[in-house]
């Protein structure tokens, strides 16, 4: 994609109402989770600062959980989790996707049977419950987590990307390299690869959104990393210190909304982006 | 290109999706044979356990036999429908999965997913008639709120709000565990009273993404000529949504529903783990926690077969609503 496209593209979301909020509340929890923990006196290890399960206050706004650890710091450090799960995984199973849509689109025969063959049994069988199954087996770690979203994500991207390469390897432009004497492997990532972007950076923003989601699901089954609680991972405490009956809910709204947020503003980001692509929503 | 015969078809979609369950159950069976050591690891722990113990365990499980020798064992119980034992549970994890636990999540599952299309349809139709309105975009904005919010979340919330600040519903559970039922009305009612609370979160969640494919395929089908014709006759703009517009929207919303039928799962997951409801999520959840292999094998191969059978009566059912699919 030539940069300029991309400015305008840019321009165009930040004109989309839906786009300016989205990526205004994505900046604020970005910067949050960055500089957030640098800001606070405490680290995620420090407990007895407060009574177990003290009440917000001025001093401690988020208030505190059963072992008396701040809890304003507990989610700033959780965001960092939480939102590098989501971008790395997002990241990785996307690159993953549009290799296996470059090469199965490109090479067809036997190749694009079987790559396409595992996209339609991914697809058909339920995202996360796999990942739970796979992440129970390997064990809770952050690595795990990351490894079992992008390895079970990527089919969705793999489709939408090989799609495109079956127009676009009979352009001219790709006929001329071919005449050229190119090798497979210069074609796909020179003369296709770029094409496809676009398409591959919409599918990203909601492999974001996916990824975030399943990140705060395994860490809410046990399943994420022990050592540092991500969002998902601190309302599992809260589930299970009974912070729902007591009537805690200083410890169990502010990580949820963190992952709301975080996501929202991932879907109005897309949102946003399907009205500008798609022209039909924008006129009438 | 020549259409296949839907008989022909069948047949073809129906060889396809036995291959993908192999592939999937081989994957299975080196997942959860080679990944986590062997079943027996449990023993080297304790010192007061004889070695031979774990050799003659070895033996009755026929661990040591050769792995291809171990999976086609694996694949003949399979087809016998022997699921093997749980550990936690220790009975056959087949009388575990096909009991009331299937029931509880096919009643809090069907009854959800049924509401939520039901609400997704109209809040849809509401829309587009109110495009570009205050109101259309409230909706807009709430079902995106809706598909956003972690499902699990959600749960916790109404269990604040309406079960430990109100007191109006459970906490959790399927019914109540120390009441004697008097008639089968009662337990009826105790039933549906637990059962309000994991179906509205369920039902919520699903409502957005409803709702964002029907309205986004109307306002594609705005566009078209018969629509253009419809409102050129002079029909009233309502009829023409409602008998056009709505009409057009509906077929490829089918498929979708039920490509959608893996997210409902995962969703179940979640809602019967933070409530509490006696199903098959919840189970997955125990097998989870507890690390009982085999359940949690049980369960994953359960899956893999209804889900993969779902998809080819999806598949067929497409290819007789639109011939076009059977050209390959």
């Amino acid at each position: 994609m030539r940069p300029s496209r991309l400015k305008e593209d840019l321009a165009l979301l930040l004109r989309n109402p839906y786009g300016r909020l989205g990526l205004a509340i994505l900046v604020a929890l970005v910067v949050a989770a960055v500089i957030g923990p640098y800001l606070t006196p405490y680290d995620i290890w420090q407990y007895g600062i407060c009574r177990p399960f003290e009440p917000p206050s001025t001093q401690r706004p988020f208030g505190c959980d059963e072992i008396g650890r701040d809890l304003l710091t507990l989610f700033l450090y959780g965001g960092r989790i939480s939102l590098l799960v989501g971008f790395l995984a997002a990241l990785l199973s996307t690159l993953l996707g549009a290799v296996a849509g470059l090469v199965s689109g490109y090479l067809g025969g036997l190749v694009d049977s079987v790559i396409m063959r595992v996209v339609d049994a991914l697809l058909a069988l339920p995202g996360l419950v796999l990942m739970i199954i796979f992440a129970a087996i390997l064990g809770p770690s952050l690595f795990n987590v990351i490894l079992v979203i992008s390895v079970l994500s990527w089919p969705p991207v793999a489709r939408v990307v090989r799609s495109q390469v079956v127009s676009l390897k009979e352009y001219p432009h790709v006929e001329a390299a071919k005449a050229f004497g190119a090798g497979a492997t210069r074609i796909i990532f020179k003369h296709i690869a770029p094409a496809t972007m676009p398409v591959v950076l919409a599918n990203m923003v909601l492999q974001i959104s996916n990824a975030i989601i399943a990140e705060a699901a395994l860490s809410f089954l046990g399943l994420g990393d022990p050592r540092i609680p991500s969002w998902g991972g601190i309302l599992r405490f809260a589930f299970r210190m009974g912070a729902m009956s007591a009537g805690y809910w200083w410890y169990v709204v502010p990580p949820g909304t963190g992952i709301l947020l975080a996501v929202l503003s991932v879907t109005f980001i897309s949102y946003a982006l399907d009205e500008i692509v798609n022209p039909k929503l924008r006129r009438f | 290109m020549v259409a296949l015969s839907l008989p022909r078809y069948a047949v073809r979609r129906a060889l396809e999706t036995l291959i993908s369950f192999f592939i999937l159950v081989s994957i299975a069976f080196f997942l959860f044979r080679v990944m986590p050591g062997d079943p027996t690891a449990f023993l080297l722990e304790s010192p007061r356990i004889h070695p031979g113990v774990r050799v003659l365990l070895r033996q009755r499980l026929g661990l040591d036999r050769p792995l291809y020798e171990q999976f086609f064992i694996y694949l003949g119980n399979l087809v016998t429908g022997e699921l093997g034992y749980s550990l936690y549970y220790g009975r056959p994890v087949t009388e575990l999965i096909f009991g009331r636990r299937l029931l509880n999540t096919l009643a809090l599952v069907g009854s959800s997913t049924a509401t939520a299309i039901a609400v997704g349809l109209l809040l849809a139709l509401y829309s587009v008639r109110k495009y570009r309105s205050k109101s259309e975009s409230a909706v807009t904005v709430f079902s995106l709120v809706t598909y956003s919010i972690p499902t699990f979340w959600l749960g916790m919330l109404f269990i604040m709000a309406f079960s430990v600040r109100l007191g109006l519903f459970p906490v959790g559970g399927t019914i109540t565990a120390v009441k004697v039922h008097k008639d089968l009305l009662e337990l009826a009612a105790d039933y549906l009273w637990h059962m309000a609370l994991p179906f509205t979160v369920l039902t919520l969640i699903q409502i957005g993404y409803n709702y964002l494919i029907v309205r986004n395929a109307m306002l594609s089908i705005l566009q078209e000529d018969f629509v253009m014709v419809a409102r050129a006759k002079g029909l009233p703009e309502g009829s023409v949504i409602r008998r056009h517009v709505f009409r057009a929207a509906l077929p490829p919303f089918a498929t979708i529903v039920g490509l959608q039928l893996a997210g409902i799962f995962t969703g179940a997951v979640m809602t019967e783990t933070v409530f509490s409801w006696e199903g098959l999520g919840r189970l997955m959840y125990e097998a989870v926690s507890t690390r009982d292999y085999p359940l949690l094998q049980g369960i994953f191969l359960v899956i893999l077969a209804a889900f993969l059978a779902a998809n080819y009566v999806v598949d067929l059912l497409y290819a007789y609503l639109d011939p076009r699919v059977r050209y390959r």
